[in-house]
C-alpha cells in the first residue's frame, strides 16, 4: 500500500482477496504446517496450531510493524513482496517454508523458499501467479528456531534480522542449520556459518565463530541509522541471541 | 465536578473543558472546516538541492479535467510583493533573502515550491502536480556550513554577496573596541586557569514536528475580503502580514486559528509562504481555496531546527568555581526563506541564553549563521537553545571529570543563588530559587546510593550511569526582547465580558495547540468571580473579535495572558463591588467583598450580599440609580506587560544502562525538579512536562534530518525521519519545588517552552557516566547506538 | 474509474460511487463527513492517527482503499459512544489527561479499544507495545498510559 500510494506501484487494477476465506487458515497435520497466504500477522501469532520448532514464524509475525498492521497485513502480501527489510521472508527462508502458487490455468506449483526469494523486491512468482500457502515440514529430531530484529525504534523495519533453524541429532550434534539475514538486500541465507555450526554442538565460541563468517561473506555500508561495522556488529549479537534461544527451543522439547 | 483545593479552582485538577469534543471526534482543525465549492491546492516542489530553473512546463497539467490553475513564480513576481516585509522582519542586522512564494528563477532546496495547482478535489491536483515539468540546471548545492563561509563558496542568495546571514558577539558590550577588550580578557583568564577544557559540541538537524502538518482555507468575497483559516500560533500576525503583502486593506483580512489546533511547537508561529499564494488564490479566483500539507512536505519544509556547531570552552578553577566561558557558535540555517524568525532568530536566541543558569564572571560568546542549500530553520520546542544547553551541559561535565569533582556538586557551586540576576549576555532572570529547585532533585536522585549501586553494577560487568542538566527557561517574551527581535509587543490581552447571565465569555488573540488554555483560563476566571468554570467561555485566535496578541509562542500563556485575564476580572470586580456597595448603601468597596459560591458577600455582614448572577445582571441590563460617575457594562480589556522578562527554572537527572555489545542503552529513571511557578491546573502542568522532556528524549536519540551529497532530503516520512513511540521513552518522576513569580499577579510563570532543553545534556551525561571506566565523552548529537559503540571499541583498542 | 461501494460506518450505510483509488480515510473524512479520524502522515502508514475499526479490529484506515471496505462494517470515534455516554476509556482519557492536542487521541482510542477487549489485563509494558502504530507529540504518552491502565484496574476490581 505504501507503494501504491507514493505511486511506485501504479496498478491499472487491484483485485481484493479478502474474501477469499479459503486462503486464510493455519493447519498442521501429517508431519506439515501449511499457512494459507491470506493469513494475518495477528492469526499466525494467535494460532495454536504452528508447532514450537517453528515458532520463528510467530517471532517475526509478532513485531512486524505494530498491531493496527498485523491485523491486516497477510503471510502472503509480505513473502510476495520481499522487501529488503521485511521479517516474515527471513523467517520462513531459515524455515524452508515451500510456496505453493497457482496459475491462472488452475495448475499448480511448488517453489522451495530458495529459490522462491530472488532479491529485494523480486520474487519466483510469475505475473499472473497467486501465493496460495506455504507449506513447512515437521521434524521428528529436536528442532528450535527463532527470529529478532534491531531497529532505531522499537519494532521498526529490521536494520539487521536475523532467523535460524536448528535441528539436533539424538547425541546433541547439530546436524541441520538454516541461517537467514535480512535487513541489507533482502532475506538471505547464511551459508558459511550454517555450515560452520553444522557438526558441532553449537556452543557459544562455535556459534560466535559462525557468525563471524557470515560477516566475511557479507558486505555492509553505512547510512545515517548505523555504520557498515555496526551492522556487522549487528549481525554477530543478534545471531548469537537468536541462534542460542533456537538451540534451547530444541532441547526443551527433549 | 473536581474537588476543588481551598475554595478556590486554583490548584484544581481539573478534567478539560477542551477533552469531551475531542474524545468524541468533534474537533474541528483546519482541514475539517468545509466551504462549499473549495477548490484544492497541491505544490510542486523543488527536486534539486540548487539549480536554475530554466523553464516550467504546465501544458499537460492544464489539460487535465478539474484543474482551474496554475501559478508559478515568473507570473506571480509580478503579482505579488516580495519578502523581505517589515512586519515579518526582526529589528536584526542581517541579510534578509529576497523571496517569493514560489521559487523565481532559482530553487535553493530540495522541496522548495516551485508551482502550484489548484483543481476540484486533491486526487486531481496530486495528478496534475506530477503533469508540471520544470527544466533544471543543476547547480552545485552548499551543504556545509563551515564550507558555506569560505570565500571559494558558491553563493545561495546571489545580491547578498555571502552566505553568512547573520553574525553577532553577545558579551563584551556593543563597539567592537569593547568586544576586543572583552575578548582579550577572556583570552588572560584561559591562559591562566588551572583547568581548561575545549571541545567541539556538535548538535543534528531535528525539530519537534505536530501530529498536525499545516494546513489553510482562504475564502474570498469582493465587499469582505479575505477569510483565512490557519494552523498558525500567532493569527495576529498573519494577518498583518497577508494585509501587507497581498495590499488588502487591513480591515477586509481576518484570520482564524480554530480553536482546535493539532500541537504547534513553534512550527506553527512563522509566517509561511504557502499562506500568501493559496490567499493570492482565493482572490485570484474568487473561490475558496485550500491547500492541506501532507507530512512529506511537512518533512522536507519545517521542523528542521537545532543544526549548530558550537566550539566551547571553559576556564575554573581546582575548586570548582567556573571562571570564563568563550563560544563560537556556527548554525545551519538553511534557505533562510521564511518570515518572522528567517532561521537565524533561533539560534540568536540560543547564543543569549547559552551561559544558563551559572554565575559567569566573563564570557565571550559569538554567532555566525550560515545559508545552506537546506530548508530554512524553524522554531522548535526549547527555540534555539537545545544545541546551545547540550554544549554546555556536556562541557560542565567534562570541567567536573577533569577537576575530579561530582559533576552536580560542580553545578551547584556555579548556580545562580540570587536573584533578580543579569547574565553575562544580559538576560534578566526576574525570580526563583535555584537552589531549592537543584536540592530537591538531587534529594530525588540520591546520587550517593547510585554511586554505590554504580560499583556493585559494574564488578557485575553492568555498566550504569547518572546524568545531571539543567534549564533557565523563558517565562513570556517581553517586550524589550521582543520588539528588536520580531518587532512584535510581548503583553498579554484578554477582553473579560461578562453577560446578563452571570456567565463570563473571555477573548485572547494568541492561538494555542493542545496545552489546554480554555480551562486553565475558565479555572482562573472562576476563582476570581466565585463562579464555575463550566460558566466561562473562551474565544482564541480570530482576530476579528480578540485583542491583539504576538500569538502562542514562548510559554507566554502562564506569564502574560492569564495575567492580563485576572486583571480584567479585577477591573470588574471592582466595579462590581462599587455598584454593590452602593445599592447595599455600604461604605465599602472591593476588598470588602467576598466573590464565592456564585454570590458577592460583604465581609462586613455576611447577610449583606447578592448573588453573582443578579448583581451583574442589574449593571448590564438596569443602569439606573448608578453611583456617581459609572455607566452601565462589565467589559474590559486589559494588557499586561510584567516590570521585567521572566524566566522559570527546571533540573532532569537521568539513570541509564549500557549495553557494551551493542552501544544501545535503556533510560532506568527520568526524573526532574521544577519551579513552575503557582500551579493553576496540575494535570496540564504535568502534561506538559512529560511531553517536553519525551520530545527531547526523542531529538536527542531517534530523530534526525538528512541530506546527502546532493542536498537531497531522505527523511521525509515517519519510516525515515523516527519519532519515539510509547514502547521507546520511560515513565517521568516529576517533582516540583515551586516559587511563586513576584510579578504577575497569580504568582504564576509560563511553563513547558523551553523544558526540552536539558534533555539532551542530561542524557548523553548519563550515557558517559555509564561508559566513565572508559573515559568516553560524547560530544556529537544525534546520540545513537552505533556512535557509543564504535566509541567503546577505539576506547577499548 | 470508479467504483459504487456500501460502506457501514456507526451503524449508518453509506453507498456512494467513489474514484476506486479513494483511500477509506478519505472516504470517512469526505463521504460520510466525519471529521474525527484524522491524516497524519503521507504514504507511510506509521502514525496511526487515521485509526478505525474494521469488523472491529483496530486498523489504518489512510491503508486501505474505500472498495475494501465494501459491504464491511467501519466504526469510527465518533462511534465509540453514540448516545453521548463516554466510553470508560474515553472518561480515563479525560480524567488523566490523557490527550492535549488530541490529533492523535481518536487513533488511539480506536487502538486501545480494540486492545483492551483482546487483552483485558495488560501489563505496562504490553501498552506501550500496543501503542507503537500511534505516534504522540504532545503527551509523552505518560499519561496515555495511565489512562488505559485505569480502565484496566476497573475492570480487575470488577471482576473481583
Amino acid at each position: 500500500m505504501q507503494a501504491v500510494k507514493s505511486r511506485i506501484l501504479r496498478p491499472a487494477h487491484v483485485i481484493d482477496l479478502q474474501a477469499l476465506s479459503e486462503l486464510k487458515f493455519v493447519k498442521a497435520e501429517k508431519g506439515l504446517l501449511t499457512v494459507g497466504a491470506m493469513t494475518r500477522y495477528v492469526d499466525i501469532v494467535s494460532s495454536d496450531s504452528i508447532p514450537l520448532e517453528l515458532i520463528a514464524l510467530k517471532d517475526a509475525a509478532s513485531r512486524v510493524g505494530d498491531r493496527q498492521v498485523r491485523n491486516r497485513g497477510t503471510l502472503g502480501g509480505s513473502l510476495c513482496w520481499n522487501y529488503s527489510a521485511a521479517c516474515t521472508p527471513a523467517a520462513v527462508l531459515a524455515l524452508d517454508g515451500a510456496m505453493n502458487l497457482i496459475s491462472p490455468d488452475g495448475s499448480t506449483r511448488q517453489v522451495a523458499a530458495d529459490d522462491f526469494f530472488l532479491g529485494p523486491l523480486e520474487t519466483a512468482r510469475k505475473e499472473f501467479e497467486i501465493l496460495l500457502s506455504v507449506d513447512f515440514k515437521l521434524t521428528d529430531s529436536k528442532s528450535g528456531s527463532a527470529y529478532k530484529k534491531w531497529g532505531l525504534v522499537t519494532d521498526a523495519l529490521p536494520v539487521i534480522g536475523i532467523a535460524a533453524c536448528l535441528h539436533f541429532s539424538n547425541m546433541d550434534c547439530c546436524d541441520y542449520a538454516r541461517i537467514t539475514l535480512t535487513g541489507l538486500s533482502g532475506a538471505q541465507r547464511c551459508l558459511g556459518a550454517e555450515a560452520s555450526l553444522v557438526s558441532t554442538s553449537a556452543n557459544t565460541e562455535q556459534i560466535t565463530e559462525a557468525m563471524m563468517i557470515a560477516c566475511s561473506e557479507i558486505s555492509t555500508y553505512t547510512d545515517s541509522i548505523a555504520t557498515e561495522d555496526y551492522r556487522y556488529q549487528l549481525i554477530k549479537t543478534i545471531g548469537l541471541e537468536v541462534i542460542e534461544t533456537a538451540k534451547k527451543r530444541a532441547f526443551s522439547l527433549a | 465536578m473536581s474537588q476543588r483545593k481551598n475554595d478556590d479552582w486554583m490548584g484544581t485538577p481539573l478534567p478539560r473543558k477542551e477533552d469531551r469534543r475531542l474524545l468524541t471526534g468533534k474537533g474541528k482543525y483546519v482541514s475539517d472546516i468545509v466551504i462549499p465549492g473549495a477548490l484544492h491546492a497541491v505544490f510542486v516542489r523543488s527536486e534539486y538541492a540548487h539549480a536554475k530553473i530554466l523553464s516550467i512546463d504546465t501544458s499537460e497539467a492544464e489539460e487535465l479535467a478539474g484543474v482551474e490553475r496554475i501559478y508559478t513564480g515568473d507570473q506571480i513576481k509580478h503579482l505579488i510583493k516580495s519578502m523581505p516585509q517589515p512586519i515579518v522582519q526582526p529589528a536584526l542586522p542581517a541579510h534578509y533573502p529576497t523571496f517569493w512564494p514560489l521559487a523565481v528563477d532559482k530553487v535553493t532546496f530540495h522541496g522548495e515550491p516551485v508551482a502550484l495547482v489548484i483543481a476540484r478535489d486533491k486526487y486531481v491536483a496530486e495528478d496534475a502536480a506530477e503533469l508540471v515539468f520544470v527544466d533544471y540546471e543543476e547547480l552545485e548545492p552548499v551543504l556545509d556550513p563551515e564550507e558555506a563561509l569560505k570565500p571559494e563558496s558558491a553563493i545561495i542568495h546571489e545580491k547578498d554577496g555571502t552566505n553568512e546571514i547573520f553574525s553577532m558577539t553577545f558579551t563584551g558590550g556593543d563597539t567592537e573596541a569593547s568586544q576586543a577588550k572583552n575578548a582579550a580578557e577572556v583570552e588572560k583568564i584561559f591562559q591562566n586557569a588551572p583547568i581548561v577544557v575545549k571541545d567541539r559540541f556538535k548538535t543534528h538537524r531535528t525539530g519537534v514536528t505536530p501530529m498536525e502538518p499545516r494546513a489553510i482555507l482562504c475564502d474570498w468575497d469582493d465587499s469582505d475580503g479575505l477569510l483565512a483559516y490557519i494552523t498558525t500560533q500567532r493569527p495576529h500576525i498573519d494577518r498583518l502580514a497577508l494585509s501587507d503583502i497581498l495590499d488588502i486593506s487591513a480591515e477586509k483580512v481576518q484570520v482564524i486559528a480554530p480553536r482546535d489546533q493539532g500541537g504547534g511547537f513553534g512550527v506553527k508561529a512563522p509566517f509561511y509562504r504557502e499562506n500568501i499564494i493559496i490567499a493570492h488564490a482565493a482572490r485570484d479566483l474568487k473561490q475558496p481555496v485550500r491547500w492541506v500539507e501532507s507530512r512529506y512536505e511537512s518533512l522536507m519544509n519545517v521542523g528542521q531546527e537545532r543544526d549548530q556547531i558550537n566550539d566551547m570552552e571553559i576556564a575554573a578553577d581546582l575548586e570548582g568555581n567556573m571562571l570564563a566561558l568563550r563560544n563560537f557558535g556556527l548554525a545551519d540555517n538553511g534557505v533562510g526563506t521564511t518570515g518572522v524568525y528567517w532561521g537565524f532568530v533561533m539560534p540568536f536566541l540560543g547564543a543569549i541564553e547559552l551561559p544558563n543558569g551559572y554565575k559567569w564572571p566573563k564570557a565571550d560568546i559569538r554567532l555566525k549563521v550560515a545559508t545552506t542549500n537546506k530548508a530554512c530553520l524553524t522554531p522548535s520546542r526549547a527555540f534555539g537553545h537545545f544545541p546551545t544547553r547540550f554544549a554546555i551541559e556536556r562541557c560542565i561535565d567534562m570541567v567536573a571529570h577533569k577537576i575530579g569533582m561530582e559533576p552536580s556538586a560542580f553545578r551547584r557551586k556555579n548556580l545562580v543563588a540570587d536573584l533578580p540576576y543579569t547574565s553575562i549576555t544580559n538576560e534578566y532572570f526576574d525570580s526563583g530559587d535555584f537552589l531549592k529547585v537543584w536540592d530537591t532533585l538531587m534529594e530525588k536522585a540520591n546520587l550517593p546510593d547510585f554511586r554505590v549501586q554504580q560499583k556493585n553494577a559494574l564488578s557485575e560487568g553492568k555498566y550504569i550511569g547518572i546524568g545531571f542538566g539543567c534549564g533557565v527557561e523563558l517565562s513570556g517574551v517581553a517586550s524589550e526582547l521582543f520588539v528588536p527581535m520580531e518587532n512584535q509587543p510581548g503583553y498579554g490581552a484578554a477582553t473579560v465580558r461578562l453577560d446578563p447571565r452571570g456567565k463570563v465569555q473571555v477573548f485572547g488573540g494568541d492561538a494555542p495547540g493542545g496545552q489546554g488554555h480554555e480551562t486553565t483560563t475558565a479555572q482562573v476566571v472562576a476563582s476570581e468571580f466565585g463562579i464555575s468554570p463550566e460558566d466561562v467561555i473562551i474565544t482564541t485566535g480570530n482576530t476579528g473579535s480578540t485583542p491583539f496578541g504576538s500569538g502562542s509562542v514562548g510559554a507566554r500563556m502562564g506569564s502574560y495572558f492569564i495575567s492580563a485575564v485576572a486583571e480584567a476580572c479585577r477591573e470588574l470586580k471592582t466595579k462590581i463591588a462599587k455598584f454593590l456597595a452602593h445599592d447595599l448603601q455600604l461604605e465599602a468597596s472591593v476588598e470588602h467583598f467576598e466573590f464565592k459560591n456564585g454570590e458577592v458577600v460583604y465581609l462586613g455582614d455576611d447577610s449583606q450580599r447578592s448573588s453573582f448572577m443578579s448583581i451583574v445582571e442589574r449593571i448590564i441590563m438596569f443602569p439606573i440609580n448608578m453611583p456617581e460617575g459609572e455607566t452601565g457594562g462589565l467589559d474590559a480589556t486589559t494588557f499586561f506587560e510584567a516590570a521585567k522578562p521572566m524566566i522559570c527554572f527546571n533540573a532532569d537527572c537521568c539513570v541509564v544502562e549500557v549495553s557494551l555489545e551493542t552501544g544501545d542503552f535503556k533510560i532506568l529513571k527520568w526524573i526532574t525538579a521544577e519551579d513552575v511557578g503557582n500551579v493553576i491546573n496540575p494535570l496540564i502542568v504535568n502534561g506538559q512536562m512529560h511531553g517536553a522532556i519525551v520530545q527531547g528524549i526523542s531529538n536527542t536519540v531517534f530523530e534526525e534530518f538528512v541530506y546527502d551529497e546532493q542536498g537531497q532530503q531522505l527523511t521525509a516520512d515517519f519510516e525515515h525521519y523516527k519519532m519515539a513511540n510509547a514502547a521507546d521513552v520511560p515513565n517521568i518522576d516529576l517533582n516540583y519545588a515551586t516559587t511563586p513569580c513576584p510579578h504577575t499577579p497569580l504568582g504564576t510563570r509560563g511553563i513547558g517552552e523551553g523544558r526540552p532543553s536539558s534533555v539532551p545534556g542530561a542524557l548523553t551525561n548519563a550515557v558517559c557516566d555509564a561508559l566513565k571506566p572508559f573515559e568516553i565523552e560524547i560530544t556529537t548529537l544525534p546520540l545513537r547506538p552505533d556512535a557509543i559503540w564504535q566509541k567503546i571499541q577505539d576506547a577499548t583498542q | 474509474m470508479v467504483a459504487k461501494v456500501a460502506i457501514n460506518i456507526n451503524g449508518r450505510l453509506f453507498q456512494e460511487e467513489v474514484p476506486e483509488r479513494m483511500l477509506l480515510v478519505d472516504f470517512i473524512r469526505e463521504r460520510a463527513h466525519l471529521t474525527g479520524t484524522h491524516i497524519g502522515c503521507t504514504y507511510e502508514g506509521v502514525c496511526g492517527a487515521c485509526t478505525v475499526h474494521l469488523d472491529g479490529e483496530a486498523v489504518k484506515s489512510c491503508m486501505l482503499l474505500a472498495a475494501q471496505a465494501d459491504e464491511h462494517k467501519v466504526t469510527t470515534v465518533e462511534g465509540l459512544a453514540p448516545d453521548g455516554e463516554l466510553t470508560p476509556l474515553q472518561e480515563a482519557f479525560k480524567s488523566e489527561h490523557g490527550l492535549q492536542c488530541g490529533f492523535c487521541t481518536a487513533g488511539i482510542l480506536m487502538n486501545m479499544t480494540d486492545f483492551l477487549k483482546r487483552y483485558p489485563n495488560p501489563s505496562e509494558q504490553e501498552i506501550r507495545e500496543g501503542l507503537i502504530g500511534n505516534l504522540c507529540r504532545c503527551t509523552g504518552y505518560v499519561h496515555i498510559i495511565n489512562a488505559v491502565r485505569k480502565v484496566v484496574q476497573e475492570n480487575q476490581s470488577r471482576k473481583t
